[in-house]
């Protein structure tokens, strides 16, 4: 047997790898992360300096390659095409911002230097994961990143509540997997291939497809719902947000669920919306109910929270249900798709910002920010409120900010599709969530601060994290034609 | 395009810059932040005397506008312009701002509580109120009409009185409902103009050539048509900010609540966004659907005229009072705007303006009381006339001017509103017409109790009259009672022409209805 049989690649072009240059640059820049990362004294500030290079050369790399041609590698599973390099450009910079973020964050938890190399891993995994259309492959991408987001999640040796958050999440996590995998297994039984494009060929030719293939579908999108933290399948949501420390949880929320949501989205319009087959109709509905009971649910729970990371963490589930609405739009709209990363884009932004803001007013080993804790504090500190503010009202979809532009992006589309009843209650719950938005910035402004609870951390990390998605929040709500026109030259 | 195209862009953001000299502003001279303020309003109410003075009154459409590409594969563009409708109300907010600002200058030995965030957040409210009057596109309308409720959230929040957070928040999630719901209005509109021109688009000139689907033949044809659901959604966002019984609630809270100048760009400019909406938006592009509710808004608007004025009756604190007599008058606006009848039309537009100049110079005395005596309990007043001649009569005429005497702004408002309205709904303006009288007792209740009478406090010796700050924003307010009382003209010509092409092809559109 041949080394060719087994290892299908036998030679690679300068093209094919000049677009795997990032992922060798991240996988190289982790493995010397955690080379330097045992430095006795100077672990961290080493880990950290290698790593915001590695990052950031995958993201040069990742532009430069944008601009070169495409390449699809073995046999279509991976491919590279400006769309999935343009959500890798993303994903890479959202893991800039993650370890900017924890500088600063890592020697106050107590988070070993390892933690810049985990967050490299799983940047690798979310690249690998956008840009392949493999049922199998795309599970291999999905436990890259899970794997490395579950190790960060109980990295807070201080704390018991990350401890139970890590194992929480790795065993349901586990479980979403092996659904994943098992219902790839039974898609492959049904329809004969693992590749996307493949089966998508298969149901439109054949509008009866076997009833095992349906089991396999429904769990595969039970494992990705289950990813993106919809209703049903949230439990794990507020509890890992509260016990991850803070700066693990605002990449999570930012990075992951992009991923997520777009692999999802990927599954869906190669899987789920297909207007021949009559039984995928269910589906169809199935997540329309979904999206509504994630609004409801989320936005609801959200305004009895009195911790903020638990409070966004419900606010979380809120916007899947918004997501989700703009995936069910997918299937009469070619806009809906664009405004969905668009929104993903925009809402990664908001949430690193939040989160980071957060971070910097927590005490040690804290599980959350109580409310109480943040009165007044936008007087003491204008800035920061200043930049909580715009993100809160980023998350509430009010206009000057770019979660507006999302909203409206992400609407206006799927009033176009005609979902107009769920747009409205989309709506209407947005409306619930501008009240537990408000109420954060409520007492960050108008309360006195009762006592000196919160006390101000110096760290330049989550400062210039906050300051840059700050930035972005602002621009891309006033001034967002360029990355609309961008996001729309790369979908076509 | 001409030279003063951009000369729209100047008013609307005029404010911000100002707002941003402010935040930079070094302490030294943070004590000058007022007149700062002051400064800017006058420099945007120059502005505006400009826009007036080049404004051609001959011309019926829009003009002056200026364009800017914003996001124009969403039809989403930066267009201003001004027509008789908006200019009145422009050039109130102008006038009104400078004025606001100078009758609520705290005294001195005051504390002035975060003074540079307070002056940023007035400016930045201006922004909002000149941007959401001069937009000519539903988009930028829509973005302005939200961008007001964030300094006004912050105004009643911040400097506000005690039970300020929750009036705050409730004002704040009621004008949310509202507009989201006509955002979705919005959505479906581009969707139309995108379907009907190939691009889509929210221009007002565009939507003006649209016909939404309307079938009046029953009731049940008209819920099925797409006009009624727009013109809901837009009309529920805009009777909520009107406020229309019975989505007024919020409106005694925001004003009891919020801080004197915030009340006063409350009454003054922030009510009008509704009847301006419903005026520039809501009606004339669902004209069939408008009619079709019309008498529902009468209704509602008479109902609200009187059940506002009996509030307002049974109130001891007097700002609370105030709001609710807003209630009662911008309840004739309500009745003016769904008679589709040109004189009531035209009565509707003048009593924006009045009603802005009787509320805010009401709502100006409040504050002079209550900065000087720290409460706003009828009962606690009594007999101040000899001790404060001069706000007596500042006092006296606002009241007058908010009963609509004959020589008062208030009259050329509500008497073409009930004239107009009379003559197709005879039986509604019955009602309405109670409303006036309701509206002397009360107005004159609260002036009795206030000025006349015996003494009842003894602390009076050291209440000050009014200081000439304060006696050059009422004499100011005063010129503008009389002014548009004796000369009605003088002030509205320029619209005349706007009002008179509004309201014909309103009418041809739903077809003969009054006598024009």
């Amino acid at each position: 047997m041949e080394i060719t049989d087994i290892f299908p690649l036998q030679s690679l072009s300068t093209e094919e790898i000049l677009n795997l240059l990032p992922l060798f640059s991240l996988s190289f820049g982790a493995i010397f992360t955690l080379i330097v990362g045992t430095h006795k004294t100077k672990g961290h500030g080493y880990a950290f300096l290698i790593s915001f290079v590695f990052i950031f050369l995958a993201l040069f790399q990742i532009t430069y390659a944008l601009f070169n041609s495409d390449i699809s590698l073995l046999g279509g599973t991976l491919n590279f095409s400006p769309f999935t390099k343009t959500l890798s450009l993303m994903v890479t910079f959202f893991a800039l911002i993650g370890t900017v973020l924890s500088y600063g964050q890592d020697k106050k938890e107590g988070l070993l230097p390892e933690l810049y190399a985990l967050i490299q891993f799983a940047a690798a995994g979310m690249i690998l994961m956008v840009s392949t259309s493999h049922l199998l492959f795309m599970f291999i991408a999905l436990e890259i990143m899970s794997l490395a987001i579950y190790v960060l999640v109980s990295m807070r040796r201080g704390s018991r509540f990350s401890a139970e958050a890590g194992l929480k999440y790795f065993i349901l996590g586990g479980l979403a997997s092996a659904m994943f995998l098992y219902g790839s297994s039974l898609v492959f039984g049904a329809l004969g291939s693992f590749q996307l494009t493949a089966l998508e060929d298969v149901l439109r030719s054949n509008s009866n497809p076997p009833i095992i293939f349906l089991i396999g579908l429904g769990l595969i999108v039970s494992a990705m719902l289950f990813k993106v933290g919809a209703f049903p399948f949230h439990g794990w949501l507020p509890d890992v947000y509260q016990g991850a420390s803070t700066n693990v949880t605002a990449f999570m929320g930012a990075a992951v669920k992009f991923t997520a949501f777009l692999a999802f989205a990927r599954i869906a319009q190669s899987l789920i919306f297909i207007d021949t087959v009559e039984s995928l109709k269910w589906f169809q509905w199935f997540i329309w109910f979904i999206a509504a009971a994630s609004m409801i649910y989320g936005n609801f729970v959200a305004i009895a929270q009195n911790e903020l990371k638990r409070m966004l963490a419900y606010s979380t589930i809120a916007h899947t249900g918004y997501l989700l609405l703009g995936l069910q739009s997918m299937n009469y709209s070619t806009d809906a798709g664009q405004s969905l990363v668009l929104y993903l884009f925009f809402y990664a932004f908001a949430n690193l910002g939040a989160f980071s803001v957060i971070s910097l007013f927590e005490e040690k080993n804290q599980k959350d920010l109580h409310i109480e804790q943040i009165a007044g504090l936008g007087v003491k500190h204008p800035v920061l409120g200043f930049f909580m503010t715009v993100f809160l009202l980023s998350m509430a979809g009010i206009p000057l900010t770019s979660g507006f532009i999302g909203k409206y992006g992400l609407f206006s589309s799927a009033v176009a599709a005609g979902q107009i009843p769920l747009v409205i209650v989309a709506v209407l719950t947005s409306v619930v969530s501008v009240y537990y938005y408000l109420r954060v910035i409520v007492y960050l402004f108008m309360k006195e601060s009762t006592s000196d609870l919160a006390i101000y951390q110096r760290m330049s990390g989550p400062v210039l994290a906050a300051f840059v998605s700050a930035v972005a929040t602002l621009q891309f709500g006033l001034f967002p034609r360029a990355i609309i026109n961008f996001v729309k030259l790369i979908t076509n | 395009m001409e030279t003063s195209s951009c000369l729209l862009s100047w008013i609307i953001f005029s404010p911000l810059l100002f707002a941003l000299v402010a935040l930079i502003l070094p302490a030294a001279l943070e004590s000058k932040l007022r007149t700062l303020t002051l400064v800017q309003t006058i420099v945007s109410a120059l502005l505006a005397v400009v826009m007036y003075w080049e404004f051609d009154g001959t011309i019926a459409t829009a003009q002056l506008s200026h364009l800017v590409l914003w996001l124009p594969e969403w039809g989403i563009n930066y267009l201003v312009s001004i027509d008789g409708i908006s200019l009145p109300l422009v050039m109130l907010t102008a006038f009104v701002s400078p004025l606001a600002i100078l009758g609520t200058w705290p005294l001195e030995g005051v504390e002035r509580k975060k003074e540079k965030f307070f002056v940023m957040m007035l400016m930045f409210l201006q922004t909002g109120m000149y941007g959401t009057f001069l937009s000519s596109d539903l988009f930028l309308f829509y973005f302005f009409w939200e961008v007001v409720l964030i300094p006004m959230f912050f105004l009643i929040g911040i400097w506000g009185g005690k039970e300020r957070i929750y009036a705050t928040v409730k004002f704040f999630l009621y004008t949310m409902v509202g507009s989201l719901l006509m955002l979705v209005a919005i959505f479906f509109i581009l969707k139309t103009t995108m379907d009907t021109n190939g691009t889509p688009s929210a221009t007002f000139e565009t939507i003006r050539t649209l016909s939404f689907a309307f079938d009046g033949t029953s009731f049940e044809t008209v819920m099925k048509s797409p006009q009624t659901w727009l013109f809901l959604a837009f009309a529920l966002a805009f009777v909520i900010k009107v406020p229309m019984v019975p989505f007024h609630t919020w409106l005694p809270d925001a004003h009891v609540q919020a801080p004197t100048v915030g009340s006063v760009f409350l009454a003054a400019v922030l009510l009008k966004l509704g009847t301006y909406g419903l005026m520039r938006i809501a009606i004339p592009f669902f004209p069939q659907a408008a009619h079709y509710f019309s008498e529902f808004f009468i209704l509602m608007g008479v109902i609200g005229i009187i059940y506002g004025a009996f509030c307002a009756l049974a109130q001891t604190d007097f700002k609370k009072l105030v709001a609710y007599s807003s209630v009662s008058h911008m309840g004739y606006i309500m009745v003016g705007l769904f008679a589709f009848n040109k004189i009531a039309i035209a009565g509707s537009l003048y009593q924006m303006i009045n009603h802005g100049i009787s509320a805010g110079g009401l709502f100006m005395i409040v504050g002079f009381l209550y900065e000087r005596l720290h409460t706003r309990n009828l009962e606690e007043f009594g007999g101040l006339s000899k001790v404060v001649p001069v706000m007596a009569i500042a006092f006296m005429i606002m009241t007058l001017s908010s009963v609509a005497l004959p020589g008062s702004n208030g009259f050329v408002g509500e008497f073409p509103i009930l004239l107009g309205a009379f003559q197709v709904h005879p039986m509604y303006v019955l009602f309405a017409g109670t409303g006036v009288i309701l509206g002397a007792v009360y107005a004159l209740k609260a002036y009795q109790m206030v000025m006349l009478g015996p003494q009842t406090r003894t602390d009076l010796d050291h209440l000050h009259d009014l200081n000439t700050r304060e006696i050059i924003a009422m004499v100011v307010m005063t010129i503008f009672v009389f002014g548009i009382g004796f000369f009605p003209k003088a002030f509205f010509w320029k619209s005349d022409a706007t009002l008179d092409f509004y309201s014909t092809s309103l009418i041809q559109k739903v077809g003969s209805n009054g006598n024009n």
